[in-house]
């Protein structure tokens, strides 16, 4: 692991575990509704102060907290355009199966490539530290994921291309 | 399954089928589709035991400029008819006239399943044969070789699919061979981006004896930027294969074009296993990624169950 | 454009078999076993192993740190060295491949391999570039909606097709029975008998949509009426009692008699009835082997199981009327005036004529004892079984016979439709109008 990389994901473990901290709470607006305060947004005093962390410019985590809910954010490291098209590829995967994830943002904040919106009725079925554990083993995965496929597509367009070529 | 297979496999094991030994004749009627809009009409019109075989390639009125007809007369002449409508070219096989041996049966289904690819062939046969009249005058004229000269030799075009195609051009030292090419879909491009670059450093890295290979993005190479057609588009790109003498020595010629032919659906082919094998890493991440999140669940007690899985009421 | 003029695909993949075809003709092009035959990585290939594939496979054993490529397998091509088909079966025998079926009860279960098995099937038998073909698949009933995505997913992304249609497959086979005289309306009611190797299922369809809530499986099906010959065969010691062989005398001696008493006593005065069938077991030996009564008997067991099994005794015309009895009573004289056959079992001569005569009976029973209790009169009901020339494969032939029409390409859900919408799209599919 990278020396930068270490600091980063301790940062966002510290601040995620701080962050859901989360209680019931009944929509003020609409009676007898209970919806994440954070994606309301109608409700200006239970919503907190969002946080930014960032590694550097293209790789960065959003935490929205609020009274009910977080929304944790992340933008992914895309290089170039091969990387770019992969994360695409790969989040809108994720996202396609979203069902199974609970926690997982059908669609991403603007700006960022995949998005988590946790609520009390996560943390209330699910271990907490768990939670953070999974989002920072995500974190850690997704890079490497992304660069084994990278890789894998230029090997094997160099062997595809070779054999090819020394048919002719 | 590496390269693709020059001949038709349905084709083939359609004649194999008829042309076994104790096979009844039986009413043959199909369609069949084969790449680059090609289209096979295998059907049985008089009666059982004589086969037609029609072609029908979309970009037919090309080949026919560079000697096609001629071309499969030459290759099927006791076999081709008169073509079926709606059809180019028409072969027509009686299974009581067979030839005699074994090997001939099978020599010939092959040659009928190579249909597609002898059709397709007119054209390179055609620059090979100019290449070869343009090589001896040169020789002749004792030309210093190794001054690429531009011999006014004519580009052929071939518009083998709706928006993609083949240009081939013949010279005293060289054919070239040029393919547009153009992706419908983002990832195809970017995938097929990466191939290609890999297509043109094959050479220089590690096989020399390979044909040189160029990429260009939207600008049209030289050779055919005066073709009528060739336009400057965003996003077509042009990938051209120079063929040195050593590919069109005559015993590698046959081969050399069932290879070049089939290089776009060799390539699409590949981007396609690409993309299904990101798909089977991407499902596995995804089975890896839940199973992290499902430890955050507490364990639940197991439910009681009655043996035959049903659960009991609840209370 | 012109590329919209190729004929579709008509992919229909079963548990047992995959037929596959271009809309148009009246049979599929191939027809081969729905296996493929993957390379075992590790110990048996001369590269290294991937680590990526083995992880796949090894399930939840699998360490997640472990389970990316390395390095050293980036060249990997393990991936691209498999086989379908019957080359998967051939090839299964020689060491480093392993043999599977990626699916099972008609759904499927292993997407990794179905991928690639489709990859297989239309770049190296259907040769076609799936750009520029439209795509009819077909699926079970009750395949959950998930798959659906799953399958436009794969269809869609890896494959670009142009566009995409999946059919259940008993309203296939509904449409497939339009081409039998009997039918006049040509209408998307009916019940449907569907009889393979493994499995015979009876599915009542209304208006194109199956009433899966009345839907039953019969566990007799094509493999038991073979093992109940060769069980035959064997009681009776004949010379060559192979599957195979039962098999064939199945095939083409076999038929489904009015009356078994009747027939028994018939055999015994025409002794022209029994037949004798020649096996060539190869290397030259030749043996004939006697048909008998098998002929008649083992069709016999779709109306008398109890004659082959045990554990199972209920007779298919009286499980078709339960069926059509649960369906809603609003469409029960549909189904019982267009019971339509499809599958290789039900090839056998006659059964649809028995089954006619079986359901109607029980169907008179019925209407006789509620006119002896309420005194009305009733008018009767219509039961008709249907038989037709292409019974045999009569999805993909009901398949090839609607993506011909001009109407087809409308039906579809296009790769643009897809972009724009996502998976979600092929929930819904919008029903054939009768062309």
């Amino acid at each position: 692991m990278s020396q930068s990389l270490r600091p980063y994901l301790d940062c966002v473990r510290s601040s995620l575990t701080a962050a859901i901290s989360l209680q019931n709470f009944p929509s003020q607006v609409v009676e007898r509704h209970n919806r994440p305060e954070v994606e309301a947004n109608s409700t200006p005093e239970v919503i907190l102060n969002p946080l930014h962390i960032s590694r550097n410019e293209h790789e960065k985590v959003l935490i929205e907290p609020s009274i009910n809910s977080v929304r944790v954010s992340i933008k992914i490291k895309q290089a170039d355009e091969i990387e770019h098209l992969l994360v695409h590829k790969f989040t809108r995967f994720l996202t396609g199966r979203a069902e199974a994830f609970m926690i997982l943002r059908r669609k991403p904040v603007k700006g960022y490539d995949i998005s988590f919106l946790i609520t009390n009725f996560h943390t209330e079925q699910m271990l907490k530290h768990k939670l953070v554990d999974f989002i920072i083993q995500f974190m850690e995965e997704v890079d490497k994921e992304i660069s084994e496929m990278k890789l894998f597509l230029n090997a094997r367009a160099r062997f595809v291309a070779e054999a090819f070529l020394t048919n002719v | 399954m590496l390269l693709l297979q020059y001949h038709n496999l349905l084709i083939q094991s359609i004649l194999q089928e008829r042309f076994a030994p104790d096979a009844q004749p039986t009413l043959i009627d199909q369609v069949i589709s084969d790449f680059d809009n090609v289209t096979y009409h295998v059907s049985t019109p008089e009666s059982k035991t004589k086969i037609l075989i029609s072609l029908s390639v979309k970009c037919y009125k090309d080949l026919e400029k560079y000697g096609v007809t001629a071309l499969l007369q030459r290759e099927y002449e006791e076999y081709a008819v008169a073509p079926e409508a709606g059809y180019d070219f028409s072969i027509q096989v009686d299974l009581e006239n067979l030839p005699a041996t074994a090997e001939e049966k099978e020599t010939l289904i092959l040659k009928i399943a190579l249909l597609k690819r002898n059709a397709m062939a007119a054209p390179f046969e055609k620059a090979f044969a100019e290449f070869d009249r343009l090589a001896a005058e040169a020789a002749k004229n004792s030309l210093d070789l190794s001054v690429p000269e531009d011999s006014g030799s004519e580009v052929m075009a071939i518009h083998y699919r709706e928006e993609e195609s083949i240009y081939i051009r013949a010279s005293h030292d060289r054919v070239t061979v040029i393919f547009s090419v153009l992706f419908r879909e983002d990832t195809d491009r970017v995938f097929g981006k990466v191939f290609l670059q890999e297509f043109v450093d094959a050479r220089r890295r590690s096989i020399q004896n390979a044909p040189q290979v160029l990429y260009s993005n939207k600008e049209p190479p030289l050779e055919i930027r005066n073709v009528p057609g060739v336009s400057v588009k965003d996003d077509i790109s042009y990938v051209t294969f120079v063929l040195f003498p050593r590919h069109i020595a005559r015993d590698r010629r046959e081969n050399c074009i069932s290879h070049i032919q089939i290089f776009r659906d060799y390539f699409h082919y590949h981007i396609k296993c690409s993309k299904a094998y990101m798909h089977s890493r991407m499902r596995f991440r995804v089975a890896e990624f839940l199973k992290v999140l499902n430890r955050a669940k507490p364990e639940v007690e197991e439910e009681k169950k009655t043996s035959s899985g049903r659960r009991y009421g609840t209370r | 454009m012109s590329h919209l003029s190729t004929p579709a695909v008509v992919m229909g993949i079963g548990t047992g078999l995959t037929k596959l075809g271009f809309a148009g003709n009246d049979s599929p092009s191939f027809i081969f076993p729905t296996a493929i035959s993957t390379r075992n990585t590790g110990a048996a290939s001369g590269r290294p192993p991937t680590a990526a594939k083995p992880s796949f496979l090894s399930g939840p054993g699998a360490n997640s740190s472990s389970s990316g490529g390395n390095l050293a397998s980036k060249r990997g091509t393990e991936d691209l060295d498999f086989f379908i088909g019957q080359e998967a079966i051939d090839v299964s025998n020689t060491p480093g491949y392993g043999l599977n079926y990626p699916i099972r009860h008609g759904q499927i279960e292993n997407w990794d391999l179905m991928e690639r098995f489709w990859e297989n099937s239309i770049f190296k038998y259907l040769r076609c570039e799936p750009e520029d073909h439209y795509f009819l698949l077909t699926e079970p009933p009750l395949n959950p909606p998930e798959n659906r995505e799953m399958t436009a997913e794969i269809m869609f992304e890896t494959f670009n097709c142009a566009g995409l249609y999946i059919a259940v497959q008993a309203v296939l086979a509904l449409a497939a029975s339009w081409t039998s005289s009997k039918v006049q309306d040509r209408s998307l009611t009916g019940t449907v008998i569907d009889s393979g190797d493994g499995v015979t299922h009876v599915i009542p369809v209304a208006e194109g949509y199956v009433i899966a809530s009345a839907i039953k499986n019969i566990p007799i099906a094509g493999r038991d009426i073979t093992y109940f010959v060769q069980s035959l065969l064997r009681d009776r010691n004949e010379k060559d009692s192979s599957l195979r062989t039962a098999e064939k005398i199945k095939e083409e001696y076999c038929y489904v008699c009015p009356d078994i008493v009747k027939e028994f006593n018939r055999f015994d005065r025409e002794p022209e009835r029994f037949q004798k069938y020649l096996v060539d077991q190869g290397l030259g030996r030749k043996v004939t082997v006697d048909v008998g009564y098998e002929r008649f008997l083992a069709p016999e067991i779709f109306f008398n199981p109890e004659i082959a099994s045990s554990d199972f005794l209920t007779p298919l015309p009286e499980v078709v009327d339960t069926v059509i009895q649960n369906s809603p009573i609003d469409v029960r004289r549909g189904l019982y005036k267009n019971i339509v056959l499809s599958g290789g079992s039900t090839m056998f001569r006659d059964f649809g004529r028995r089954l006619q005569r079986d359901i109607k009976h029980i169907v008179d029973a019925r209407i006789h004892k509620s006119e002896e209790r309420s005194g009305a009169r009733s008018g009767g009901l219509d039961v008709q079984v249907i038989s037709h020339k292409k019974q045999r494969n009569a999805v993909w032939f009901g398949g090839s016979l609607l993506a011909q029409t001009a109407e087809f390409k409308g039906y579809c859900h296009t790769k643009k439709d897809y972009d724009e919408m996502g998976p979600g799209i092929v929930r819904q599919f919008s029903l054939f109008n009768v062309p």
